[in-house]
């Protein structure tokens, strides 16, 4: 009896354990790097936005623990990180050696001394230990996400863009293919154009008990939703506007949010929840993924990982199913132009009181780099290419059935970042930001029309700047659209 | 000659002074301290986005609350919605089930204990399963609502619904703070001498005339105090609407606090933050004084 209770014994502990186990993605071999020399035993707290995209930190434990680094993690809500780590730095508490932040922090961050520049340690000797080979980052996501004032602060992890997602096999499908020709009057395929957004959207919504694709339906079925909720519901809109072309302010920061392309921009988000589900007004990046890979829906505009896990059977119920592609947009000048948002992204970088900023370097370093295949084409995280190494790699990517499934996912990534339409990257940016996004969210939820709401952005737009001073933020913003248009953001 | 009173005055209550002496420090450093810090900070300009160091602004602040900041006045408008309709439906049902306890006998300690846990609850915990009990999809409650109807209704969009969302937000706080209620009015009316039931009794009241004229005016200064409390935690509400709806959908569920926290730690705006919350001191100052003075009245008639 004794023995049998120790056998189950041991069995539940190796149960907790291989429970306990960190799932990795299996180790490259693709970038040639080497160990630093070891450190002395040394503690570094790496802060950053809670769940999977700080997993890296525990897949690469050994490579840390090899080289005498111990990783802290403190795991903060994906909208509190600004304000977390602001708060520390501000405090001046030195909590953290290695912050994950979003780029469009870059400015308040480095321009206020939070951080350490990071050029000396880049340079250090040998480069397969030290050199973060920025020349393999895309120009975007070095330059306007890692740079401030001439200087590299940060390395990036990250590389978010929007891009479109869709349900090929009912896109694709005959019988769907000629109801939609016979209704519309053209050939059914992936949305090109927010019209087609909207008509597609209206074709694919549904009552339980119709059919879809020839199958019965035991639920709803709605078009396509849209991340409503608020946080970044205006970047959704954004993907709609930008394809006009006016940046956010004019060189004088006059704002041009409010402009006739804009309301026509907000009106067809707004038109497009008829065709979402009902509680789409509350639809984060997690609800919206769910709708999506768990078959609600018919289609989405959502960040770059959404198809890797899509393509994942252990988490989705439309695995191989997914269809990518250029975010939708207008017909300007007989051609369609199409923009997609590159909402969030991440960065690390090292604090500037930070009291071993070269293992911290490192750690940042070995993240960026020397794993960031592994991390980025893995779906246990929410991270996406920012490397061309990233993209010339598609053999990686094992959640897609084929080499060629993944090459097309990777093209499509390529294709949305050739879109790409950067959010506004001056100190200022989380009031800016949620001015808009709440104005944004009061026309979804009917509590403006979209001319009011727009209208009463540019005034409060007016009023931020006056209030963080106008000279400063003009100066700023000037330097900023250089940025933008120097590396193609902008036209 | 005075002075040397004074010293000898002192001297001989040395032994109070010293015993009090920490207190009065310990009252100064958390409270009086932080209170004036935060007085003088509400007439400065400090935008921590920017490297600019803080400037006098004198009632620029102020100003700009009251006169300009519409999203002020609509985070109060639906912090005092909650409060009001909120804080009376917690005190009706708390009343009632208070007197449903206090006839109890047996198994009252139990039940107590039973209808505390919400109380209990870290209302971070709270705001979370309440996300989840809310979904239109996957949460319990649509699924009950759907089986009751026998699949005719599938319930709400109850956090995405621009016209109930505010109404879900009010149902958590109900469901967390009725008990708490509930529990100091059974403790006012456990307190309540049996002898003027029995008297109420021989004079041949009838139970309603019982209530109003013996249980309401003596639980009363306990309900005031149920209230002002409540009252006070209304305009604290911000973990529920940080995690439930994030004050949306647009602001129709952003109260105050939730408000003052954006501007306070997304914005940095930190003497706009301290003037705002120095306002909303005043608001609860005055609604306080007017419980207050309202008891005192009652206790004057009685």
């Amino acid at each position: 009896m004794k023995m049998y209770r120790g056998a189950v014994l041991w069995l539940i502990l190796a149960l907790v354990l291989a429970t306990a186990a960190v799932a990795q993605p299996p180790p490259l071999s693709v970038i040639k790097w080497d160990y630093p020399p070891r450190f002395k035993n040394v503690t570094i707290t790496v802060v950053g936005d809670a769940g999977h995209n700080l997993k890296p930190y525990e897949f690469w434990k050994g490579d840390f623990e090899k080289v005498g680094i111990t990783i802290q993690i403190i795991e903060v809500p994906f909208e509190g990180v600004y304000e977390k780590e602001k708060t520390e730095f501000v405090a001046g508490t030195g909590a953290f050696d290695v912050v994950t932040f979003y780029p469009a922090y870059i400015g308040d961050f480095a321009g206020n001394g939070y951080l350490e520049p990071l050029d000396n340690y880049m340079k250090k000797a040998p480069a397969s230990t030290w050199d973060p080979n920025a020349a393999d980052v895309l120009g975007p996501f070095w330059e306007l996400y890692c740079k401030f004032a001439g200087k590299v602060y940060a390395l990036p992890i990250d590389g978010d863009v929007l891009m479109l997602q869709y349900r090929k096999d009912l896109i694709e499908n005959p019988q769907e293919k000629a109801a939609f020709k016979a209704k519309y009057g053209r050939e059914l395929k992936a949305p090109e154009t927010w019209q087609d957004w909207l008509d597609i959207g209206q074709f694919f919504t549904r009552k339980k008990g119709a059919k879809l694709a020839g199958q019965v339906l035991e639920r709803d079925f709605y078009g396509s939703a849209e991340f409503a909720k608020r946080g970044f519901s205006f970047a959704w809109f954004l993907n709609r506007w930008a394809p006009f072309g006016d940046p956010y302010f004019d060189k004088d920061m006059k704002p041009q949010i409010n402009s006739a392309n804009a309301v026509k921009a907000l009106q067809n988000m707004l038109d497009s929840l008829k065709n979402s589900p009902p509680d789409v007004l509350g639809y984060g990046y997690d609800e919206l993924r769910d709708a999506f890979i768990k078959s609600s829906v018919a289609m989405v505009v959502q960040w770059t990982d959404v198809p890797k896990k899509g393509d994942d059977p252990s988490q989705s119920a439309i695995a191989g199913k997914i269809g990518v592609g250029r975010v939708p947009g207008w017909l300007i000048g007989g051609k369609v132009v199409h923009r997609s948002m590159m909402p969030v992204g991440r960065v690390v970088a090292v604090a500037a009181d930070c009291r071993n900023k070269e293992a911290a370097y490192w750690v940042a370093k070995h993240i960026s780099y020397d794993r960031s295949l592994e991390d980025v084409s893995t779906a246990l995280t929410g991270l996406d290419p920012y490397r061309k190494t990233h993209f010339q790699n598609p053999q990686a990517y094992k959640m897609f059935p084929t080499e060629a499934r993944a090459q097309d996912y990777l093209k499509g990534v390529e294709a949305a970042m050739a879109d790409g339409y950067p959010e506004i990257f001056i100190p200022g940016a989380a009031q800016y930001e949620d001015s808009l996004d709440l104005h944004v969210n009061k026309a979804l939820a009917g509590q403006e029309n979209p001319k009011q709401a727009l209208d009463a952005v540019a005034k409060e737009w007016e009023a931020i700047t006056d209030k963080l001073g106008r000279a400063k933020q003009i100066e700023l913003w000037r330097k900023a659209l250089q940025a933008y248009s120097s590396l193609g953001l902008i036209k | 000659m005075s002075e040397n009173r004074l010293l000898l005055r002192l001297r001989r209550r040395r032994v109070p002074i010293l015993f009090v002496l920490p207190a009065v420090l310990t009252l100064l450093a958390i409270t009086v301290f932080p209170l004036l810090y935060e007085l003088r900070l509400a007439f400065m300009s400090w935008e921590l986005t920017t490297s600019e160091p803080a400037r006098f602004v004198a009632l620029r602040n102020f100003g700009a609350i009251l006169f300009q900041d519409s999203r002020f006045w609509s985070s109060l408008r639906v912090t005092l919605t909650l409060l009001l309709f909120g804080v009376a439906a917690e005190l009706v049902l708390g009343t009632g089930l208070a007197l449903l306890l206090n006839r109890l006998r047996r198994p009252r300690t139990l039940l107590v204990s039973l209808f505390l846990i919400p109380v209990m609850i870290a209302p971070v915990v709270a705001g979370f399963q309440f996300r989840m009990i809310y979904h239109d999809q996957f949460g319990p409650l649509n699924y009950l609502i759907e089986l009751a109807t026998g699949g005719r209704w599938r319930g709400f969009a109850w956090i995405a619904d621009p016209k109930i969302a505010l109404f879900a937000i009010m149902l958590t706080d109900i469901w967390q703070w009725t008990p708490f209620l509930m529990l100091i009015i059974l403790a006012g009316l456990q307190s309540i001498s049996l002898e003027l039931y029995e008297a109420a009794e021989v004079d041949g009241a009838t139970a309603g005339q019982t209530f109003r004229r013996v249980t309401l005016p003596l639980l009363l200064p306990v309900i005031i105090i149920g209230i002002l409390i409540r009252a006070m935690d209304s305009f604290k509400l911000f973990d529920i609407i940080y995690l439930v709806t994030g004050g949306g959908p647009g602001n129709i569920t952003e109260t105050i606090s939730f408000y003052t926290y954006l501007q306070g730690f997304k914005f940095f705006s930190l003497g706009y933050t301290a003037a705002m919350a120095f306002l909303q001191l005043i608001v609860i100052t005055v609604i306080a004084q007017f419980f207050v003075n309202f008891q005192k009245r009652q206790a004057g008639r009685a």
